[in-house]
């Protein structure tokens, strides 16, 4: 199986050298001084997790409507290919280079907080889980979006309702619908993990992470099948 | 390779795009639809070429009904391969040279890689692009995008060549190029549907011309055959100042005693326009006929008549024109 499309990704990602270089920067200016600093692990773990979860949705969402808008998906549409596949193969990619572009905000953390070895090897599959979900929702975003602007409001509006919905920025009362809808939220072993890596929560179990896999594919699934609504896809 | 039957297409804002159209073209054939902007061309083409959703009429492509709604991946698939799209405007991943844009198109058709570098191979080299191919296209100019995106259209080898505006934005050997390439492949079977506005383009390439205009085919066939209708008269264009006669026709008062040759003489804005038979002979009596008339030529230009005459006389209108600029009198 090839997959030209995320190659295509990958190649292009690593041609902007400029826009590598400052999408790795500038988390890095956004965490390096919080994660220094004796700011609370709650506040900190919920800025972080704002971060890369915006980074992600948004790196998804407006190159997939410019794309969509200069006429480049129906290109590729009309070679034949799903448009879900090509939805998928992004969504991956961008996942992907997402989590290479934060690894080193991410080590930030781990250093200044001084966070153990299983903190640390938590962090990376809820990474993984966190920024393939922002990506997907990204794809989504782009789904309904008629424009760039509209992409980037139902992108921020879409991310920071489900990380409100993760717990990030509260407690939810357990035994409320919003303590269950949070355990199967994609974005909260994200969090979750950046709280016990900042040094405010427990070590985690990698059982946290089995039902937001199982939304995260249902929601790939999703784009797969609804995704083709993306401006150039136009449901073709 | 398609048959269109009927087919109609309105904008969402209300506006017709193409009105009950039908035309078909087996292989080998070379349809180009001719008309002026706004007239349906390229909505023709993005339904044919299956961009556009399914609209009111039938549209067969390879002997199957084409439906947009279907949800039969696997048939939309294997068909879309056996279409090339040339767009009129050449969209590519700016970021990648021109032989990864290539290749990356090449790969979505299916293509092996190795087929696709020796494909590539001939086509760069006809299409003179062999020296940009480590290029990024960002740095293309505009025709040389166009023979990338040609390149990748053909590189397939598909049965239904669909191709907007051939020309636009080639230099000439590029142009002759192109036209030898659509010609090969015609007699190798593959169907090319074209658009332009290119009277000499169409008259080279086509074997069967469509007249649009507002959407609707106003004439159609080979160029011969529609040649023939405008009579094969010579057209001279006598450019003027000064107030144009009224009631202008070769027996009136202005442009008595003209030879018999001229067969039809009207005005457009600044402009009069006879038609003759035996060629520039009726010259020196036009042009001491609107002297006469007290008009000042500006200058003279003398045309064998084209697919532009045609579509004017079954319009009224000059292709190209503005919908304002139409004969006063068409005797």
């Amino acid at each position: 199986m090839t997959l030209p499309i995320w190659r295509t990704e990958w190649l292009t990602a690593l041609r902007r050298r400029r826009l590598l270089v400052l999408n790795t920067l500038i988390p890095l200016v956004f965490v390096a001084p919080i994660a220094l600093s004796a700011a609370p692990a709650v506040h900190s773990a919920a800025a972080f997790t704002v971060l890369f979860a915006l980074f992600g949705t948004f790196g998804s969402s407006i190159p997939l409507i410019r794309d969509g808008e200069s006429g480049l998906l129906r290109r590729y549409v009309l070679t034949g290919v799903h448009p879900g596949g090509i939805l998928l193969q992004r969504v991956f990619a961008n996942a992907a280079l997402d989590l290479m572009e934060l690894a080193p905000s991410v080590l930030v953390i781990f250093v200044a907080r001084g966070s153990s070895v299983p903190q640390m090897a938590m962090v990376l599959p809820a990474m993984v889980v966190g920024l393939v979900a922002a990506n997907a929702l990204g794809a989504l975003t782009a789904a309904l979006a008629k424009s760039v602007a509209e992409g980037a409001l139902f992108s921020a509006v879409a991310a920071l309702l489900l990380l409100h919905w993760a717990g990030t920025f509260r407690t939810p009362v357990p035994g409320t619908w919003q303590a269950t809808l949070e355990t199967w939220n994609p974005f909260r072993p994200l969090h979750e993990s950046l709280l016990a890596a900042a040094g405010g929560g427990p070590d985690l179990d990698l059982a946290l992470l089995t039902i937001p896999v199982g939304i995260t594919l249902a929601v790939l699934l999703l784009i797969a099948a609804g995704g083709r609504y993306t401006i150039g896809l136009g449901g073709r | 390779m398609f048959a269109a039957t009927e087919l109609s297409f309105n904008y969402p804002s209300g506006r017709k795009g193409l009105g009950k159209v039908s035309l078909k073209g087996a292989p080998g054939d070379r349809v180009v639809v001719m008309g002026p902007n706004g007239s349906g061309k390229s909505t023709l083409l993005r339904l044919v070429s299956t961009e556009l959703p399914s609209s009111p009429g039938s549209l067969e492509l390879f002997g199957e009904a084409w439906e947009s709604s279907r949800r039969d991946f696997r048939k939309r698939r294997d068909l879309r391969k056996k279409i090339g799209i040339v767009q009129d405007t050449p969209v590519h991943v700016e970021d990648l040279t021109g032989m990864e844009n290539g290749l990356l198109f090449a790969e979505l058709y299916g293509l092996p890689r190795a087929e696709a570098l020796g494909a590539f191979a001939a086509l760069f080299t006809s299409l003179g692009l062999d020296e940009a191919l480590d290029v990024p296209t960002r740095e293309y100019s505009y025709g040389m995008k166009k023979k990338l995106l040609i390149a990748e259209a053909l590189v397939h080898n598909p049965d239904l060549l669909i191709v907007d505006e051939p020309a636009l934005g080639l230099d000439p050997p590029s142009r002759a190029a192109l036209l030898r390439i659509l010609e090969e492949r015609s007699e190798q079977g593959v169907c090319i549907l074209a658009a332009t506005n290119e009277p000499a383009l169409a008259q080279e390439l086509a074997t069967v011309v469509v007249l649009l205009h507002e959407g609707e085919v106003v004439a159609h066939g080979s160029p011969a055959e529609l040649l023939a209708k405008v009579g094969g008269a010579t057209r001279i264009e006598v450019h003027v100042t000064g107030s144009l006669p009224a009631g202008l026709t070769t027996t009136g008062p202005a442009f008595e005693g003209l030879p018999a040759d001229v067969v039809s003489i009207r005005q457009l804005p600044g402009r009069i326009i006879a038609e003759s038979r035996s060629g520039s002979d009726v010259l020196p009596q036009l042009v001491g006929a609107v002297l006469d008339a007290g008009l000042k030529i500006e200058r003279v230009e003398i045309r064998e008549p084209d697919l532009t005459d045609v579509f004017t006389l079954f319009t009224g209108r000059a292709l190209g024109t503005e919908a304002s600029d139409r004969p006063v009198e068409n005797p």
